[in-house]
């Protein structure tokens, strides 16, 4: 019987993770803004660090590495997205029995509310809802920029896509949010074409 | 007297309410978009419901990951590329020398004969090879430390820029197999060291690494090297 001896960890997985430490949990917050969901965030990330491994050495050579990797966690997020729609799983633009029967679901009545009530009829909930019923593209423009607070012109290198599809990506986004909270309708001539 | 300010209609208004609340217009647009808004209570309606869904996403929270979260992705990561790299390293590669080393620490010092030769080995560059080296211990042993020294231009895959490498291990009696993928990057002529120590007995293994031609080094070749 033979016994196998291991060779010791190598400094570059010492390395790895000390370089990567400083930013999982800013990847696991984009994963989650992303994907609005802890076990998606969780594997996104993941799958993220097994294929940066390899790249240990193009990530040493960044100065600042967090638009870099945000591009690739979105290159990421994107392929799963198409995983997952090629696999029938998708998820985006349906309603299951399990929304219809709960409350949250309820949406506002067409008719505009009262200013009042329509700040407090926004519920988070609803909010991250209607999120997940935007696809990837407009879901990862509208986190990154209304609430991450990143410019167009920094999501341009991130999303790896031109200001102006950027610009429209975006208004569609919103546009789509505000539809799906049943907020007061915009204008329908206000379409920008992408 | 007062300057003309142009006038927005509430299609103009909608179009630039975004830009509107991202802090995007020029004082000119901004202050048209302000003097509709205070006219056109619809169009207010509109921008106070954009600006509460604003506020609304900018106070949707992110969980913290799990406790544990961030150790066990990286150390997960880890493992999964080694193990890749480990299976690319070793798929197809030429076993370039199978070399069985006896060990007899903790009983004598090293007592290989000084006229047996170091065993060669031949690599060709840039072409990872695996060198395996059978310990062979007369006893279980604990607690062995085992450091490799390699030559100039040749590493261990999976080990950039290290030239030396030391860790503890067990042995087990008999055979104990120590596989290394080895790469050569340049010419070299120089020794792969093992050395082992347990407790106050110590034993150095010499190799010697030579680069060659593909067809000088295309054989395996088993040496033994037992003391």
């Amino acid at each position: 019987m033979r016994k196998i001896l291991r060779l010791p960890r190598s400094r570059s997985a010492a390395d790895f993770e000390s370089l990567l430490r400083p930013h999982v949990e800013y990847l696991y917050r984009l994963a989650y803004r992303f994907t609005g969901r802890v076990e998606d965030a969780e594997d996104l990330v993941q799958d993220l660090l097994v294929k940066l491994y390899p790249r240990l050495h193009e990530i040493e050579t960044l100065g600042q590495p967090r638009p870099w990797l945000a591009r690739v966690l979105y290159r990421q997020f994107i392929d799963m997205v198409r995983r997952r729609e090629r696999s029938a799983i998708d998820r985006t633009g349906t309603v299951s029995s399990e929304d219809e029967d709960d409350p949250l679901a309820a949406l506002p009545a067409d008719e505009p509310a009262p200013e009042e009530a329509c700040e407090r009829s926004l519920l988070q909930a609803q909010v991250l809802r209607a999120l997940d019923q935007l696809n990837g593209e407009q879901r990862a423009v509208l986190t990154l920029h209304d609430i991450e607070g990143y410019r167009l012109e920094e999501l341009e290198g991130i999303l790896e896509t031109p200001l102006g599809t950027l610009k429209s990506r975006l208004h569609r986004a919103r546009r789509r949010l505000r539809a799906l909270l049943a907020m007061e309708p915009f204008a329908a001539d206000e379409r920008v074409s992408e | 007297m007062s300057e003309v300010k142009p006038k927005m209609d509430c299609r103009n208004v909608i179009l630039h309410l975004d830009d509107h609340l991202d802090g995007q217009l020029d004082a000119t647009q901004h202050a048209a978009v302000q003097e509709h808004l205070e006219r056109c209570p619809q169009c207010r309606r509109r921008y106070q419901q954009a600006a509460a869904l604003r506020a609304v996403l900018r106070s949707l929270p992110v969980p913290a990951p799990r406790p544990g979260f961030v150790q066990e992705a990286l150390a997960r990561a880890t493992l999964r590329a080694q193990r890749r790299a480990e299976r690319r390293s070793t798929l197809g590669v030429a076993l370039a020398a199978s070399l069985v080393l006896g060990v007899a620490l903790g009983m004598l010092v090293a007592q290989r004969p000084a006229e047996r030769p170091d065993p060669v080995v031949s690599l060709v560059l840039e072409q990872p090879e695996i060198v395996r080296l059978a310990f062979n211990a007369a006893r279980p042993l604990t607690g062995v430390t085992l450091s490799l020294t390699l030559p100039e231009n040749v590493e261990i895959v999976g080990y950039a820029g290290r030239r030396e490498l030391t860790w503890q291990t067990d042995l087990r009696e008999g055979v104990n197999l120590l596989e290394l993928p080895l790469v050569a990057y340049g010419p070299t002529r120089g020794e792969l060291v093992a050395h082992l120590a347990h407790g106050a007995s110590s034993k150095t293994f010499r190799v010697k690494i030579q680069t060659g031609r593909a067809e000088e080094a295309a054989m395996p070749s088993i040496r033994l090297a037992t003391s």
